[in-house]
């Protein structure tokens, strides 16, 4: 690296570091939410009707909450972090992906704003208005993704497993 | 190129490493789920011409005040074959004297916590994402019962539709079940009596009229 450019990563070091401490406790947080309720978070998981197979509704149920948790330790740890930030960058992608089509399923059936749609989507906050939903899960995926960026390498157990 | 080889295989690492972790997590936990149980047993709502139209999922939009018993769920029962009671008939079983002699059933399908802060008086306890704790004694008593009456929360909740289905499959003839939909909120709004704690613990709600 040359030396014009070290302060300019140094001074990312410690947002980046931050960013992947946030991240990682929200994870933990809504993951641990979830699985200490996995039959409230397999109910939920059922109304987006994804399948009807109750193997693969149970495999998801609990499946996701503990690999939120694991997720996040990974990232508070600095254990493969690049890795499990793509890995979030889709998932969460594919959570907002799914909640957005659901709250355009109740608009369309239900004469009420958009924004004024509130439910419980399983993401481990509870009942939640749909726009805040969809900024707080814009912000993760912009930090998720910030975090592939390769900054943020301080405090780490073991940035990069490969 | 290189480095994002490295980024999706670390990715995969990550992947696999954390499903085994996340299985294993499930099995220790003691709420955790059993992966092959039908926690939904019975057919799945399909919509009908003359079914409202509103989704399926309706009542997630917790906006709206819910009612008595959601659309779905009616469905549910419909669909599956199930006989609905409205509260007056639950009132009209309630107060059989074939309830006292345990003829006429009540089997409140929510979880103990649910249960224990307040249930129709002496119904069994039949939460059906735990069948293992409480089938054999449910059914035991529903096999020597007339009439079996099951209910849950009332409003979106359909797991009174559940139980009384895996009552079904367990031996328990369909024309003894019956599904009460409004479930305890519309009983408790009603005023009706509530017992709390154990089942027959003699323990009733004070009611404010």
């Amino acid at each position: 690296m040359s030396d014009k450019s070290r302060p300019h990563r140094n001074a990312l070091e410690i947002p980046t570091f931050l960013a992947r401490w946030a991240l990682g406790a929200a994870f933990i947080y809504t993951g641990l939410s979830k699985a200490l309720h996995p039959v409230e978070f397999l109910k939920l998981v059922r109304e987006y009707e994804m399948t009807q197979n109750h193997l693969l509704l149970n495999l998801i149920a609990a499946w996701l909450p503990w690999f939120e948790v694991f997720c996040g330790l990974l990232l508070i740890l600095g254990i493969a972090v690049r890795g499990t930030a793509l890995m979030l960058t889709l998932m969460l992608g594919l959570f907002t992906g799914l909640v957005f089509h659901r709250a355009l399923a109740i608009h369309s059936a239900q004469d009420i704003a958009f924004c004024a749609i509130k439910f419980d989507c399983g993401c481990g906050t509870g009942e939640v208005f749909i726009c805040h939903k969809l900024l707080e899960n814009f912000v993760l995926i912009l930090l998720s993704a910030w975090l592939l960026s390769g900054y943020g390498r301080k405090a780490c157990v073991r940035y990069s497993l490969v | 190129m290189l480095e994002l080889k490295k980024i999706l295989l670390e990715a995969v690492l990550v992947t696999v490493v954390g499903a085994a972790l996340a299985f294993t997590a499930n099995v220790i936990s003691s709420r955790g789920l059993a992966l092959a149980n039908d926690y939904f047993p019975g057919k799945p709502v399909t919509p009908e011409s003359s079914a409202p139209a509103t989704p399926s999922s309706a009542g997630m939009n917790t906006n709206l005040p819910a009612s008595a018993s959601d659309e779905s769920v009616l469905l549910r029962i419909k669909q599956n074959g199930l006989q609905l009671v409205d509260v007056n008939q639950a009132v009209q079983l309630f107060h059989d004297p074939r309830s006292q002699q345990e003829l006429i059933l009540f089997v409140d399908a929510r979880n103990d916590q649910e249960y224990h802060e307040g249930h129709i008086p002496a119904a069994y306890l039949f939460d059906n994402y735990h069948p293992e704790k409480y089938l054999a004694d449910v059914m035991s008593a529903a096999q020597t019962a007339e009439k079996v009456v099951v209910y849950c929360h009332g409003g979106d909740c359909d797991d009174s539709v559940s139980a009384a289905i895996t009552l079904r499959d367990a031996g328990i003839p369909n024309q003894k079940l019956f599904v009460y939909a409004g479930g305890i909120t519309e009983w408790m709004a009603d005023k009706l009596p509530v017992e709390i704690g154990e089942r027959k613990s003699g323990q009733l709600q004070k009611v404010n009229k």
